[in-house]
């Protein structure tokens, strides 16, 4: 879940006074801080019964065990000072890093939405319920995504065939995927849309007669008009239903169904683009220059041995199924969904440490919600964590398609890694550089390898180097020792609804 | 639920499934009933006025395919019914849930 402590503790980098962090402050159960290597709930007194009646269930034990649920134990005074005594606090290990639903593909949304509804299922058969169902309660670790929250979980009423968090699953989960998949609305846009799409924003812009496709008539057409009908009478006071306390199960039990049938549809096949076929169509790319660059690439992990790799412009996993073979967890960022589709699937299906993010370095998730304190920027979850970077096929998008001069990507670079950084240099001569250069030889077409040196060189040393057949360079660089010692950015911790 | 028997043995005749007929509207009334007696619920993400209204309905049809789910299985499995009768089948393949999705 973790990986090995971390070099800065996350509470002594906090930003204070009026820079401080916004976490958990919504929910009125409990707050979360941060350690190097943990997470620490506190459990407010209103919320302790419940809390400790949860830890002490079967169900909790069991979820657990099946890895959709954070494990929690209860923290000593003894082990953090800050805890007083007499108050309940809950330790959770850490998952590093965030990623945040707008930086997911659809099928991990699928993959979140889908074990969201399998720990209410389970909850629901053991007397218990989910009071809140958001993509913002699950992080990914590696490929897995874990329920995080867990004050999330309250005793139900045995009559009731309501659920409460309903509305907030279609919401944040569904109504997200059917707006990617029908209106071609992003799923990155929902950075916007802390409590998702209203079914009547939905309503308006699908295509009339898609509002009478089977999985839509209920969560968008009919949820319109009843939300009209209803704001029209008596508002939106909350009820729930009396009923047999078997009917009102099964009941509920079948809502659950329900809506894992309408996440599969929503969530359906995703297409090909030009960068996931990206390795079968590399004309660029013989055979040869292709072992040539995986070999270089394990001499590297080998001289390197780094526990924490990101791959930048990770395409579909290749190097970074390499650097997690090698026994390192990956952060794998790709700015096509198609191709880090593929990159999460293989390593979901290799159980492998990999973290996939939808993400263009060059224009980094800022970040955001309240106050632009609830969730992490990339670079804030991202700076100073890495023993490895690697950045393969991409510093020419940086220079020729977002214009950044090589200072600044090497000093971008030097913040990432704390040592080593595999770069693959591509000349002006290749026939990706030309696609992109596009007439302006002037600006660009005269640079060389020796300026990436030189840019490069108030950062790193070069300590391996080879040249492809196909004219590209792979440099294994070095963090100079000033600069390794230097203290990397201020880090900041996460938030969602709950996280740890 | 009642017994298997006593549903098979109304579904037989004509006569039967007008009884049946007759039932169906008297199960929703009563499942519209038990739905009506609401009781303020408080949670802590909002259940939105349309969805929670959604919910009402499904639970409305859930609970009428639930009250209705033997003489559904028995309409449809009147030979097997009345084997069962005739004492060749076991009671136990009686009672299938084949309510609502």
């Amino acid at each position: 879940m973790n990986g090995p402590a971390e070099p800065a503790c996350w509470l002594s980098s906090l930003p204070s006074g009026d820079n401080e962090l916004e976490l958990t402050f919504r929910d009125p159960a409990g707050q979360l801080r941060l350690t190097a290597d943990c997470a620490l709930r506190q459990i407010r007194p209103s919320a302790e019964e419940e809390t400790r009646a949860f830890l002490a269930s079967p169900m909790r034990a069991a979820l657990e065990r099946s890895g959709d649920l954070i494990p929690s134990r209860i923290a000593s005074p003894d082990t953090y000072s800050s805890i007083a005594p007499g108050e309940l606090w809950l330790e959770h290990p850490r998952i590093d890093p965030i990623s945040y639903p707008w930086e997911w593909t659809t099928a991990q949304w699928r993959a979140a939405a889908e074990v969201t509804l399998r720990v209410a299922s389970q909850a629901i058969a053991a007397g218990w319920t989910l009071k809140d169902a958001t993509p913002l309660n699950i992080l990914f670790a590696g490929p897995r995504p874990i329920l995080v929250d867990v004050l999330s979980f309250e005793r139900r009423d045995p009559g009731s065939t309501v659920w409460l968090a309903y509305g907030q699953f279609v919401r944040t989960f569904l109504l997200p995927l059917v707006a990617a998949k029908y209106l071609s609305w992003p799923l990155h846009a929902t950075l916007f849309a802390r409590d998702g799409y209203e079914p009547g924003e939905i309503y308006k812009a699908l295509p009339f007669w898609r509002r009478f496709t089977p999985d839509l008539i209920d969560v968008v057409t009919l949820a319109t008009r009843f939300e009209h009908r209803g704001a029209t009478q008596s508002g939106s006071k909350k009820r729930s239903s009396a009923a047999d306390p078997e009917l009102a199960t099964h009941i509920l039990e079948k809502r659950i169904a329900r809506l894992g049938k309408q996440i599969r549809h929503a969530a359906g096949e995703q297409g090909r683009s030009q960068w996931s076929r990206y390795e079968q169509s590399a004309s660029h790319y013989r055979p040869a220059d292709v072992a040539a660059k995986q070999q270089f690439v394990k001499r590297a992990l080998g001289i390197s041995r780094p526990a924490h790799v990101l791959d930048i412009g990770a395409n579909t996993g290749t190097y970074s199924l390499m650097a997690a073979e090698s026994g390192a967890e990956v952060v794998a960022l790709e700015s096509d969904s198609a191709a880090l589709e593929a990159l999460w699937q293989n390593a979901a299906r290799e159980k492998r440490p990999i973290t996939a993010l939808v993400a263009n370095i060059a224009r980094p998730t800022p970040a955001a919600g309240w106050r632009n304190r609830e969730h992490l920027s990339l670079l804030d979850r991202l700076t100073g964590k890495f023993d490895l970077v690697l950045m393969l096929a991409v510093i020419h998008h940086l220079i020729l398609r977002e214009q950044l001069p090589l200072a600044h990507i090497a000093g971008l670079c030097a913040h990432l890694t704390r040592r080593w950084l595999l770069l693959e240099w591509v000349p002006p001569a290749d026939p990706m550089f030309q696609e992109w250069l596009r007439g302006r030889d002037d600006l660009y077409g005269h640079l060389t390898e020796d300026d990436l040196s030189r840019a490069f060189a108030p950062f790193f040393v070069t300590i391996d180097r080879t040249e492809l057949g196909n004219g590209r360079v792979l440099l294994l660089l070095q963090r100079t020792p000033e600069q390794a010692a230097t203290t990397p950015l201020a880090q900041a911790p996460p938030t969602e609804s709950n996280p740890p | 639920m009642g017994s298997g028997r006593g549903a098979h043995r109304t579904l037989r005749s004509p006569a039967g499934h007008m009884r049946l007929l007759r039932v169906f509207p008297l199960v929703l009334i009563l499942v519209g009933a038990v739905l009506l007696f609401e009781r303020p619920a408080y949670g802590y993400a909002d259940p939105g006025t349309g969805l929670l209204a959604i919910q009402a309905a499904g639970s409305a049809l859930v609970a009428t395919g639930w009250y209705l789910r033997r003489k559904i299985y028995a309409l449809f499995h009147r030979q097997a019914a009345a084997k069962r009768e005739a004492g060749e089948l076991p009671d136990s393949a009686d009672g299938e849930d084949t309510s609502n999705p």
